[in-house]
């Protein structure tokens, strides 16, 4: 790889800027929709960002809301419902992480064994489906299975034993949005890995076999060195989103396990910024999450490429 | 010019009062662009000479005529049973003089298409030629604020009251809305007979600064913020009768003679928000020896919590219902999979008929009278606003353009029943409807164009009960009003549309304890928790709201009652 790095870095050098556009002019062409999409949505809305530094309100525009400086931040940060926001978003990330990201991995390796193709085409398309579910539906879904009034209590009443309502347990609510989200979205995230397993060359499993090395061997010595290029980019990808797990999910069920639990910092922003016209204080709540979120990244991406690996780009 | 400053260190609202003691309503002292702005509020004076005087109409007589509540100023809406069948006109000739207007309207439903047939129907008998413009529903408080901010109203526009701190409708009033005095002050709106035939009580919510600025859309003279209803037919075949259940203790034996878990059958639905004012909960404040006190801090609060903790965790409430699933609560309703629930009185209606008798054939709405919690006094109930929805014009239209557009107002204020109403809300005979068994009945056009209702959002006559087919929800929804009408009262800040500094707003809708309150009567946390949530609260601005309150409104302007 240094070799290839070193070898860019020369050709890099030694042409001037001009002959290099010239050169790349299609590719930076084909490029400018999605620039400008970028700059006209994503980085254009950053000057509102300021309206987390004023008393903004909507009629007097962004121009006449009184300056409030950091007086959003220090209510929020004297906000105990934000601290605990703030700790079930990392706990329910963390969770995620543990019990959520390996399953597309090893939903992937499964399939990538199965070898009748119509088989693999068919169990791909079951696992996909919920995705194109919305949240509403998927949540409507458990409730009507696990919920108080739903299939299983319908049953332990019926069997004269005591009911177990899932959906409204605090305890066991991270336990229920993970099991949800793997539900939904597992099937989906294996794309990407089934993308990388096939880039892997098959020769190698052929050499390998000839060697006498076995499923297990071929499968830690070929197809995982394989994938971890992409495992370590989705890893780095999900720290960086660790304060993001979701909204909707939460917004929904908010109510049937207690704000306590379900807030998240997106679903707090939400109901005591938003819902309450109080605009900058939802902004502010909003800055901070993005700031710990580009550290997060941030902070991952080094990770990466102190383990040698590309993370977001190479380096 | 620094609005934006000045608008929050001064108290930025109408308070209207309906009723007989007017109270001085506040009007927003700056706001809005112009830089001309006057502040000050609404004298008692001021406002007696901008208002409207009353001149009921009685065009089309009521079968079931409205009752009065007594002193309390409220009257039950009249009740109407069948269509007439020949409605009379009660406008002469057409309103308008051919001018051309832009009107947008809050929609809740798909846009019908521009100039449909309905529309141009309208704009011939109108004598005017109007651009309707409906506006979704679910987003007009997010839609308006661009159209003032860019100073670009449409001559004629719908805001609705409670989004009044939203609009900033006193700064708006000041500058970019026209001033109605002129035209409807005192007796000149008898020129207008149907406008005139609006209670007293609405046109207060439209005056700011001691001018008249907004027209009534849907006003009624028993605004009530709900009740808690029950299904009549299935608890009169057990041999339960509304008037046999007189207290919280009979709510609470109700929960446990009809829950029936294994059957899939909870006795309740969410009832807190209409069953605790039998605790006596005030709608926010009340006054003790001259003092504001909030509803967070009165015992009765915690009581009426204490009893509904103690019915979710006996277990006779519908799981789903705890589980926040408030959007079948009407599928459970119909299905029987409730009995009791509470909810708002628009829920009494045909529509909701013909629901309920598709799941069961013998579906009957029926909700309890106001009770106390102990069953003994006299229960109270708060009154709500008397107007929800407002009209306004643009301040840019000339005085002649105005008149047409108040003439074309009279015309849509129609009362029941009449020529025009008739066209307004069923559109045209054999084109948008059919008379089916005297029954104005909507064609498949009818629904598409006439039902997207737009015309009655920017002038209509005071609300009535008419559910054409189902005289029998129109004769229970009357008699319930007829028999509660008199434990209506005014609350402290009755009609005052008070908007406020944004940290006193985030402590005046308390979202932090409500959410608490929700948590306790779903039987997820206790009173105790509520409490400490109500302590914080009060530390965390909650006093400060008080005495905003006080220095702001009741010391300046006094209680509005």
């Amino acid at each position: 790889m240094s070799a290839a790095r070193s070898e860019r870095g020369g050709t890099g050098k030694s042409l001037t800027w001009r002959t290099r556009l010239r050169r790349d002019k299609s590719l930076l062409l084909m490029t400018v929709p999605a620039v400008v999409l970028l700059l006209v949505f994503n980085y254009a809305p950053l000057f509102g960002l300021v309206t987390a530094f004023q008393y903004y309100d909507p009629l007097d525009g962004v121009r006449n809301s009184e300056w409030a400086g950091l007086a959003q931040f220090q209510q929020l940060f004297n906000d105990p419902l934000f601290w605990g926001a703030l700790k079930n978003t990392l706990w329910l990330s963390l969770v995620q992480l543990v019990l959520f990201f390996p399953v597309p991995i090893a939903l992937a390796l499964l399939l990538n064994t199965v070898l009748s193709e119509r088989l693999r085409n068919f169990i791909q398309s079951v696992v996909y489906l919920p995705h194109f579910f919305s949240w509403v539906l998927a949540i409507t879904i458990f409730q009507q299975m696990l919920g108080g009034a739903g299939v299983l209590n319908h049953f332990l009443r019926q069997h004269d034993m005591q009911p177990w309502d899932i959906t409204t347990n605090p305890h066991t609510f991270a336990l229920l949005i993970t099991s949800q989200a793997v539900w939904k979205e597992a099937g989906w995230g294996i794309i990407v890995f089934l993308a990388a397993l096939a880039a892997i060359n098959t020769d190698l499993y052929e050499a390998a076999a000839a060697d006498g090395a076995g499923r297990w061997r071929r499968m830690w010595h070929i197809t995982l060195p394989g994938l971890r290029g992409v495992i370590v980019l989705m890893l780095v990808l999900r720290l960086g989103n660790a304060l993001s797990v979701g909204f909707e999910q939460f917004l929904i069920q908010r109510e049937a396990v207690g704000h306590e639990t379900a807030d998240v910092l997106d679903t707090f922003s939400f109901y005591y910024g938003i819902a309450n016209g109080n605009y900058s204080f939802g902004a502010a709540a909003g800055l901070f999450k993005s700031v710990i979120s580009l550290l997060l990244i941030w902070g991952a991406n080094k990770l990466a490429h102190v383990f040698g690996e590309d993370g977001l780009y190479r380096k | 010019m620094r609005q934006g400053l000045n608008r929050r260190s001064f108290l930025s609202s109408a308070a209207t009062v309906a009723g007989a003691a007017a109270v001085a309503p506040l009007l927003s002292a700056c706001g809005g662009g112009g830089g001309k702005h006057k502040s000050g509020a609404n004298t008692e004076q001021g406002m007696k000479a901008a208002l409207p005087a009353y001149v009921p109409n009685t065009a089309v007589p009521a079968d079931i005529p409205g009752v009065s509540g007594g002193s309390n100023g409220a009257v039950t809406d009249p009740g109407f049973l069948s269509y007439p069948a020949n409605p009379v006109a009660t406008v002469q000739g057409v309103p308008g003089k051919g001018g051309s207007y832009t009107a947008v309207t809050p929609l809740w439903g798909t846009v019908p298409p521009a100039g449909n047939s309905f529309y141009q129907a309208m704009n011939k008998a109108l004598g005017v030629s109007f651009e309707m413009k409906p506006a979704d529903g679910n987003n007009y408080n997010t839609i308006i604020p661009t159209m003032t901010a860019a100073k670009k109203l449409p001559d004629w526009i719908n805001l609705p009251a409670w989004w009044n701190s939203n609009f900033n409708t006193g700064g708006l009033a000041d500058s970019q809305l026209a001033d109605l005095t002129p035209y409807l002050a005192g007796d000149k709106i008898k020129q207008y007979p149907n406008l005139a035939a609006i209670p007293t009580g609405a046109w207060q919510t439209g005056v700011w600064g001691d001018k008249l600025y907004g027209i009534p859309c849907f006003s009624t003279a028993m605004p009530l913020p709900g009740a808690v209803f029950y299904r009549r037919d299935l608890l009169e075949a057990k041999g339960i009768t509304a008037d046999q259940v007189k207290s919280a203790d009979d709510m609470m034996n109700l929960g446990k003679e009809l829950t029936d878990a294994k059957g899939g059958v909870w006795a309740f639905d969410d009832v807190w928000t209409y069953l605790s004012i039998a605790w006596g909960i005030p709608a926010k404040w009340t006054l003790k020896d001259g003092k504001l006190v909030h509803k967070y801090e009165l015992p009765e609060f915690l009581e009426a919590l204490d009893w509904h903790y103690k019915l979710a965790s006996a277990g006779y409430l519908h799981p789903d219902a705890i589980a926040g699933n408030n959007s079948d609560a009407g599928t459970r309703f119909y299905a029987g999979k409730t009995l009791i629930g509470g909810g708002g009185l628009g829920a009494w209606n045909l529509a909701d008929h013909q629901s309920g008798i598709a799941a069961d054939p013998n579906y009957r709405r029926g909700a309890f009278n106001i009770m106390t919690a102990s069953g003994t006094g006299n229960p109270q109930i708060f009154m709500g606003s008397s107007s929800s929805m407002l009209s306004y014009l643009n301040a840019k239209l000339k005085p002649e353009q105005i008149e047409e557009l108040l003439a074309v107002a009279n015309y849509l204020a129609a009362p029941y029943g009449s020529a025009e109403y008739t066209l307004i809300n069923f559109g045209v005979e054999g084109v948008h409807y059919n008379r089916v068994n005297g029954v104005p009945t909507a064609t498949d056009e009818g629904k598409k164009d006439v039902q997207a209702t737009t015309f009655p959002f920017l002038a209509a006559p005071p609300s009535v009960i008419s559910n054409p087919g189902g005289d029998q929800v129109t004769k229970d929804y009357t008699a319930w009003q007829a028999a509660n009408v008199k434990t209506l009262y005014k609350p402290l800040f009755w009609n005052m549309n008070l908007s406020m500094p944004q940290q006193i707003a985030s402590a005046d809708s308390g979202q932090a304890v409500e959410d608490t309150i929700k948590d306790c009567y779903h039987g997820k946390k206790k009173v105790s928790d509520v409490q400490a949530a109500i302590s914080t609260w009060k530390s965390n601005g909650g006093d400060r709201l008080k005495q905003w309150m006080t220095d702001n409104v009741l010391s300046k302007y006094g209680t509005g009652q």
